[in-house]
């Protein structure tokens, strides 16, 4: 394909420049994943793969959600922590609210995050506070509960992580549902646009008649509800409410979403961009695996991954 | 249509509207004129539900109104464009266009392609060219601004109000929007007006209302009123109290400031000039025409590309602000909140800070001389702030004014460059700057001025330059200084706009 | 004129703000001193202010970047960081403790320098930066020591965290001479006023003359080495290297200059209140301690504080 066509279809579907870079990261990985390891490129890795992103895919959404409207959440790890605790613990007690929990847990969910948005709002405190005070806040009552991995769910529950459709694995379907959605959302309603909207330009916003508070406390909740549903999902895998599960995420979280190309300050970027960031550092960290890198080097690899983002995506004048 | 009565709006320490009473009516273009801080934007506001006024009632279609949020002012058919452009950068000129009110499938998504279509049709119904996919951030100012009229047409708008439009689109735009003006009057929408610039107002409104410190001065039909009368009406005095007699400098000697070549692209392409000691020397131009740029460039705060400049003689060759400040340079920039003062901190380290290593001792910064020097400063401006330690941000925008002039005159010895040294400052402190700027140039500084008030530039220079897409384009002199001749230089070469001067 | 007769009410307002926090430090000494009769002592009050050196040190630090609108979130991986450092010289003589303090210093302030690049060159937002960072030095630690730290320390390294200089703990001496010096910097050098003025308004810092990035990148290089430094206080503290010395000392300074006063957004605040912000944030420690809640509930109590100061402040500040 000559470059003019290629030129073509980036004006044609308005493709981001960091969707481009996202896009040749994640050729450049399966390549050498081909290359490096012969366990890599097979289907079934494929299909692993897709199983164990979909816990990092969803936190990352409510991220990019709430990242779009300029601010930031930092309580995502604790909530997808007092999820998993609270459910496998109140499942263990009744088993027979199982699925009742679940919809109790992603209520929950979007209730924490209601209420970091309406603290946002209500006081003007910088969302990296209000958040970073709710997630203390939580781990605080989380701990005072459990120290120790607690409480069980039915076995059956283990399908929403592990069960297969095929050979696909069902998780990793959740998880595209919920981008393309995402995507549908933001690209194809008003109320989406309103996100980028609000982001951009919070004044316009306010001005053009859009209700910028409702849009503010939407993206939050909805941040809420996907760390709920990533919590859901560790329960499913692991079956025990760990007070530990959702340390690594919060910070997780936010590189997909810089990887895709939404900066901080908000209003820009597009969400199948945060899915490609998902799979590629999923995929990444796969094949490091395979090549016997130790988790500690993935560790300085994916801040590397985040100054390289932040700094190739110019970002004029917004900071957060 | 629209009518006020007695509305009052107080802000923490301002009362910015003090029983105004204004009304306007369908198929009229009404304007709205009044001086920096007259509360025109106050009450403009206020009709569209942003701010919430005090006392009085509002009538709008016939009905007792109160709206809470702009949604709602909206909603009624009010539709406001402000000097700020209210556009989402990072979003299509369609998606801007029917921000909140896009078309629609049956599926309740949004119909793209009817949307581009619409968009289109409005845009080639103003007479513009432009690519509704295209992003806002790409696009010019003038562009936007067309965008931003474009928003109105959207919808069923009963009352639009422009917010200085003019202030930045060119004389060919100006006049495509007066067309559109008038074709909107035609329709039977009532439009409020709002412009400093006098002809403009002779050539388009039907009515006009002054406003003068936050009150109503008068409500009367254009064709009843002569320019002299609306100045009158506007200011509250003569010209001639206002701008303190010009003195013409002595241009035998050396200029203090020469600028050659000046290259710093994208906004200025090739500007040179001479500055003489104690010489006002304006410059003058549409908004974007490159001023500020210059003045940046030649400050060093930007890169410059190519050109030489020099001050007292000395080539400045590694342009930065701080080597600007050493040679004797000040540069009062024109976004006091944004470039100017520290806001959060307290008048004298606000006046100092051009100059700490005047204060450095070995053991740290000499506090009691600091003080002193700024205790000086403030008796010299006579600034109304209470004790040098006091905050900046609890100052009115006049004496937040003179603190920049209290900062600059004691940094600089040679040249001070103002960029629109009295936005936002009301008409007392207006007159104050005027005289102090008088005062700087009679004690042998350089003084150059960028403006967009035209009177100003007019009142105050002793010389203008003119500049057009980053190039000076003319130069007036002397008894030629009017602004009409200004005009024309800084809009389409070819002819003189359609507005005329009575 | 009008102006200032409404600027009263401002005034109190954010006097108000000022006055909270001296009023909750000595509420908090009162509530321990009710409970608990000997919280008074000069024995226990030591044993506080000895716990509370090493944060109060990484404390200041993070100050400096704050009041230039930073934020440094690898402060505490440093600290570790530095730690295990301090081990990999497997130094057995008490000579040996110069050089690991030079060696400290040295890699923090390359640290520091790094932070202030990418967010002054790079235009990197703060918070991602150090984050980064933290990840990066993490990665590196976790690597070097393999999961858990070897190597030894000398003998001299508890006299950092428990010793006494005629019967001043050694670590609240060291604390002194930082403040000290770095008040000095700050409060009367001419140097911190350009860190007022840069956090206050980088564009016209950048106007008046000041090299706004260089400031910037050295309040960095300052939080970075303070913490640093820290680190080695707080093992030879605790007494022991883990690869997680100092772990949620980022937030827990956020908090405590937050608590003191110091602005987010930058150019407000001074070493004063960001001291007793670090000293509140201990006492509070202590006083849930004292109440037999369990050490978590400091969690939750962190928590709620934070978002109700910095909404007390944040209403105080609004024009």
């Amino acid at each position: 394909m000559d470059l003019s066509r290629i030129g073509y279809f980036v004006r044609r579907f308005s493709l981001d420049p960091s969707l481009i870079i996202v896009i040749v990261l994640l050729v450049v990985v399966v390549t050498a994943g081909f290359l490096l390891s012969d366990r890599f490129g097979t289907m079934r890795n494929f299909m692993n793969v897709l199983e164990q992103a979909s816990g990092l895919g969803y936190a990352s959404i409510g991220q990019a959600l709430v990242v779009i409207v300029g601010g930031i959440d930092l309580s995502i790890g604790s909530v997808v922590t007092a999820s998993t605790v609270l459910m496998a613990a109140v499942v263990n007690v009744h088993p027979a609210l199982m699925i009742p929990m679940i919809f109790g847990t992603l209520f929950f969910g979007v209730v924490i995050g209601f209420v970091n948005g309406y603290v946002t709002i209500k006081t003007g405190v910088h969302p990296l506070i209000v958040t970073l005070g709710t997630a203390s806040i939580l781990n605080g009552t989380v701990l005072i509960y459990t120290l120790q991995p607690t409480g069980s769910v039915p076995y059956w529950f283990e399908e929403f992580s592990y069960g297969r459709i095929g050979n696909v694995p069902i998780s990793g379907i959740v998880m595209l549902i919920c981008f393309l959605l995402v995507w549908v959302f933001l690209r194809y309603f008003q109320a989406g646009r309103a996100l980028y909207a609000v982001g951009g330009n919070p004044e316009a916003a306010h001005l053009s008649g859009i209700r910028s508070n409702r849009v503010i406390l939407f993206a939050y909740s909805a941040s809420g509800f996907f760390a709920a549903l990533a919590g859901a999902y560790f329960v499913s895998r692991t079956g025990v409410g760990d007070p530990r599960v959702g340390d690594p995420i919060t910070l997780a979280s936010i590189t997909p979403v810089i990887l895709g190309g939404l900066i901080l300050g908000g209003g820009k970027g597009n969400i199948l961009g945060v899915c490609l960031g998902v799979i590629l550092i999923s995929l990444l960290s796969n094949l490091l695996n395979y090549m016997n890198v130790s988790t500690f080097i993935q560790w300085v690899i994916q801040g590397l991954i985040i100054i390289v983002a932040v700094s190739v995506y110019v970002h004029k004048g917004k900071k957060l | 249509m629209i009518k006020l009565e007695r509305i009052s709006k107080g802000f923490p320490g301002v009362k910015s509207l003090d029983d105004v009473d204004f009304e306007a009516s369908a198929g009229e273009i009404h304007a709205l004129l009044g001086e920096n801080g007259a509360g025109k934007s106050t009450l403009i506001k206020t009709i569209a539900g942003v701010y919430i006024a005090d006392n009085g009632v509002i009538y709008f279609d016939g009905k007792k109104c109160r709206w809470s949020s702009p949604k709602q002012a909206k909603d009624s058919g009010i539709h406001v464009i402000y000097q700020e452009l209210m556009l989402f950068p990072e979003l299509s000129i369609a998606e801007n266009i029917f921000v909140g009110s896009a078309p629609l499938t049956r599926l309740g998504t949004i119909n793209y392609r009817l949307m581009y279509e619409r968009a289109d049709e409005i845009l080639n119904k103003l007479g513009h060219k432009l690519d509704p996919k295209s992003l806002i951030k790409d696009l010019s100012i003038a562009d936007q601004q067309m965008v931003e009229i474009a928003k109105s047409l959207v919808g069923d708008v009963k009352l639009l109000v422009l917010d200085e439009p003019t202030a930045v689109i060119s004389g060919r735009e100006s006049e495509i929007l007066f067309d559109r003006m008038k074709i909107l009057r035609n329709e039977g929408i009532c439009i409020i007006y709002i412009s400093h610039r006098l002809e403009e107002i002779f050539s388009i409104a039907d009515r006009v209302t002054v406003l003068k410190d936050g009150k109503f001065v008068g409500c009367h039909k254009v064709k009843e009123l002569s320019h002299d009368l609306l100045v009158g009406m506007m200011v509250g005095r003569e010209l001639s109290d206002i701008f303190p007699k010009k003195k013409f400098p002595s241009f035998e000697a050396a200029p203090v400031l020469t600028v050659r070549n000046l290259l710093a692209l994208p906004k200025v392409k090739d500007v040179s000039f001479d500055l003489y000691a104690g010489e006002i020397l304006g410059l003058a131009g549409l908004v974007g025409a490159g001023r500020s740029e210059v003045a940046h460039a030649v400050f060093g705060s930007t890169t410059r590309s190519d050109g030489a400049v020099t001050l007292g003689g000395v080539p400045l060759d590694v342009p930065s602000p701080r080597e600007s400040i050493d040679q004797g340079l000040g540069f009062l920039t024109e976004d006091r909140k944004g470039e100017g003062l520290m806001m959060l901190l307290d008048a004298s380290v606000n006046i100092t800070a051009p100059m700490l290593s005047e204060f450095t001792t070995i053991i740290g910064l000499d506090r009691s001389r600091e003080k002193q020097a700024a205790e000086d400063e403030i008796r010299r401006y006579r600034i109304a702030v209470p004790y040098p330690g006091f905050d900046v941000n609890k100052l009115s925008g006049g004496n937040q004014q003179k603190i920049l002039f209290g900062r600059w005159t004691r940094a600089c010895r040679r040249v001070l460059i103002l960029d629109e040294p009295t936005r936002g400052v009301d008409v007392g402190a207006k007159v104050e700057i005027y005289e102090i700027i008088r005062k700087l140039a009679d004690e042998g500084l350089g003084i150059l001025v960028i403006s967009s008030d035209l009177p100003e530039i007019v009142g105050l220079c002793t010389r203008v330059l003119v500049m057009r897409e980053g190039q000076i384009t003319g130069e007036v002199n002397g008894t030629d200084i009017n602004e009409e001749l200004i005009m024309k230089y800084a809009t389409a070469a070819k002819k003189a706009p359609s507005v005329s001067v009575t | 004129m009008n102006a200032i007769s409404s600027v009263g009410i401002l005034r109190t307002n954010f006097q108000f703000c000022q006055v909270i926090i001296p009023l909750a430090l000595f509420g908090l000494i009162a509530v321990a001193t009710i409970l608990k009769p000997s919280f008074l002592s000069l024995n226990n009050i030591q044993d506080i202010l000895t716990q509370a050196a090493p944060l109060a040190l990484v404390v200041l630090g993070q100050a400096f970047v704050i009041l230039v609108r930073g934020l440094d979130l690898s402060v505490a991986s440093l600290m570790a960081s530095s730690a295990v450092l301090a081990t990999a010289f497997n130094a057995t003589s008490d000579a040996m403790i110069p050089v690991i303090f030079a060696a400290t210093v040295l890699v923090s302030a390359c640290v520091g320098l790094i932070n202030g690049m990418l967010v002054t060159k790079r235009n990197v937002s703060p918070f991602l930066a150090t984050l980064a960072m933290m990840i990066v030095l993490q990665g590196v630690r976790f690597y070097y020591t393999q999961g858990a730290p070897y190597g030894s320390l000398p003998e001299g390294f508890r006299f950092l965290g428990v010793g006494r200089i005629a019967g001043i703990p050694v670590n609240i001496c060291a604390f002194c001479v930082c403040f000290c010096f770095l008040c000095w910097l700050l409060h009367k050098s001419s140097f911190g006023r350009m860190i007022y003025i840069t956090g206050g308004n980088p564009t016209s810092a950048k106007l008046v003359g000041i090299n706004a990035d260089r400031v910037t990148i050295f309040c960095y290089v300052i939080s970075s080495v303070m913490a640093g430094i820290a680190g080695l206080f707080l093992v030879g503290f605790v007494g022991t290297v883990d690869n997680w010395v100092g772990r949620g000392y980022e937030i827990d300074a956020i908090v405590a200059c937050v608590l003191g006063g110091i602005m987010l957004t930058g150019g407000k605040g001074t070493l004063w209140g960001a001291a007793t912000g670090a000293l509140i944030l201990i006492l509070i420690f202590n006083v849930v301690i004292i109440l037999g809640l369990p050490v978590q509930a400091q969690l939750i109590i962190k928590g709620i504080i934070i978002i109700v100061i910095a909404a007390l402040f944040s209403r105080a500040n609004e024009p």
